[in-house]
């Protein structure tokens, strides 16, 4: 007889694994992201010429890409079981909280990985010098916490909506205003330097506490979503 | 719900005698005439009330969303919802009121409608949010997969909204009140402006009690129609 805690965390975990291989099967989620942040950034590359960009606009403009890219990619990961028809099977085998967990890793590590991207084709195509890396590491790290805490919890409710493509975003933007002002403020503070960790403070505790508060809202709500 | 008692009655006409007396003491009673503002200062009685009823209507729609998820009565959605359309209608109006006024007093010579002051962006965000609202539950046909889904949302918006009040304010200079130097209400405040300004809060919350009242019952008596076998 397992604890109940380890039953818990075994349970998450195989949700999590399962996205995990599903992905790796098909590569549909990675490889749209790969292709939609290069292609983004060109564009901006394209629109914006040689006129240097200060680095608020880039920071800007960085966070923009990251959250479009988020909104369209982890839209899928539960629109994908309702239209297998695995989610009746998910719910008699895990308890919502379980699902919720996995979900929330798998997309954490996907938004990670999509940042990640994101960073580096930046530092390339446009020129951004990162005079603070472990500000920036840190900033993206909390950021993506709390876009991953909110964008699982949306895309199981557009799952169980009837129009599923175009909805995200609509839903997800105004709720990470306060996110991408916090999140725009330390990567600015990261790629000018200067600032240290000090004035990026204020910045980074409220992603965390952005990330804490979320993540716990959408565990007390996920149930009335995931359960009929 | 489908017939209004005697005290709804009563009360509804309190609100609308009320209101009609802060509307006409908002334009008739003298106020003092400070550099800039003018008479403009007589929007104080408009567009802050509605501000503050936009956020109890917020209040209001979340409360219900909440009462929906634990007890699954129709009713509470009908509440959640209608709090929440009337509450953006206010939303809409507090920031017309806000551009025009700002645009016609501190921005005169610079024509600039938009300035990217906390509080606006704020009513902003929350109309923003208002219409993803209805947008979601606009994408579901079932009435009680509509209602869930949209609770959960109203609840989880209502979680993400206070950061704003917290980051904003550092983020952005502010013309409101609540800023440093900038006290809500100063000495040269009329005493009789506080007088009609807070008789003008509690009149345009009424109002807003009135419109969702009357705009639940619509619901219900609409839903009960729907009921009725065509014969």
């Amino acid at each position: 007889m397992k604890q109940p805690f380890t039953a818990w965390l075994a349970g998450a975990w195989a949700v999590f694994e399962k996205d995990l291989r599903l992905e790796l099967r098909s590569r549909y989620a990675v490889g749209m992201l790969l292709m939609f942040v290069p292609a983004s950034i060109l564009l901006i590359l394209f629109a914006t010429g040689q006129e240097p960009l200060s680095p608020r606009i880039q920071s800007g403009l960085l966070w923009i890409v990251i959250l479009f890219a988020a909104s369209i990619g982890l839209g899928r990961s539960f629109v994908s079981e309702e239209d297998r028809g695995t989610v009746l099977l998910l719910r008699l085998h895990t308890r919502a909280s379980m699902v919720y967990a996995g979900k929330l890793l798998f997309n954490f590590l996907l938004i990670l990985l999509l940042e990640t991207v994101a960073v580096f084709t930046m530092i390339v195509l446009l020129n951004i010098q990162v005079a603070h890396s472990g500000l920036l590491a840190s900033t993206i790290l909390l950021g993506s916490l709390g876009l991953a805490g909110a964008t699982t919890l949306l895309a199981a409710l557009i799952a169980r909506a009837a129009t599923r493509g175009p909805l995200l975003p609509v839903l997800l933007f105004p709720l990470l205003v306060p996110l991408l002002i916090s999140v725009v403020a330390a990567t600015r503070h990261a790629l000018e330097g200067g600032f240290g960790w000090g004035a990026s403070g204020e910045a980074l505790t409220t992603l965390a506490a952005f990330a804490g508060v979320v993540i716990t809202a959408a565990v007390l709500l996920f149930d009335f979503v995931w359960n009929d | 719900m489908a017939t209004p008692g005697k005290t709804y009655k009563r009360l509804r006409n309190i609100v609308l005698a009320w209101l009609t007396l802060v509307v006409l003491g908002g334009f008739l009673l003298d106020i003092p005439r400070i550099n800039i503002l003018e008479h403009t200062a007589r929007n104080l009685y408009f567009h802050v009330p509605m501000w503050f009823t936009m956020m109890a209507a917020f209040f209001v729609s979340a409360w219900h969303s909440a009462r929906y998820l634990s007890s699954l009565d129709r009713v509470r959605d009908t509440r959640a919802l209608e709090a929440a359309r009337v509450g953006a209608i206010f939303g809409i109006l507090g920031l017309v009121t806000g551009i025009v006024w700002a645009r016609f007093t501190w921005y005169v010579g610079q024509g600039i409608w938009w300035n990217f002051d906390p509080k606006q962006t704020m009513a902003a965000v929350q109309l923003l949010i208002y219409g993803a609202y209805f947008t979601l539950r606009a994408s579901v046909e079932e009435p009680e997969k509509r209602a869930r889904i949209a609770a959960v949302y109203n609840l989880f918006a209502a979680a993400c909204v206070p950061f704003l009040l917290y980051v904003l304010p550092r983020q952005m200079e502010s013309l409101h009140p609540g800023a440093e130097g900038n006290p809500a209400f100063s000495d040269i405040t009329h005493p009789i402006m506080r007088v009609v300004f807070y008789a003008a809060v509690i009149g345009f919350i009424g109002l807003f009690w009135v419109l969702y009242t009357q705009r639940v019952r619509l619901a219900a008596l609409n839903e009960r129609a729907d009921d009725i076998p065509e014969s």
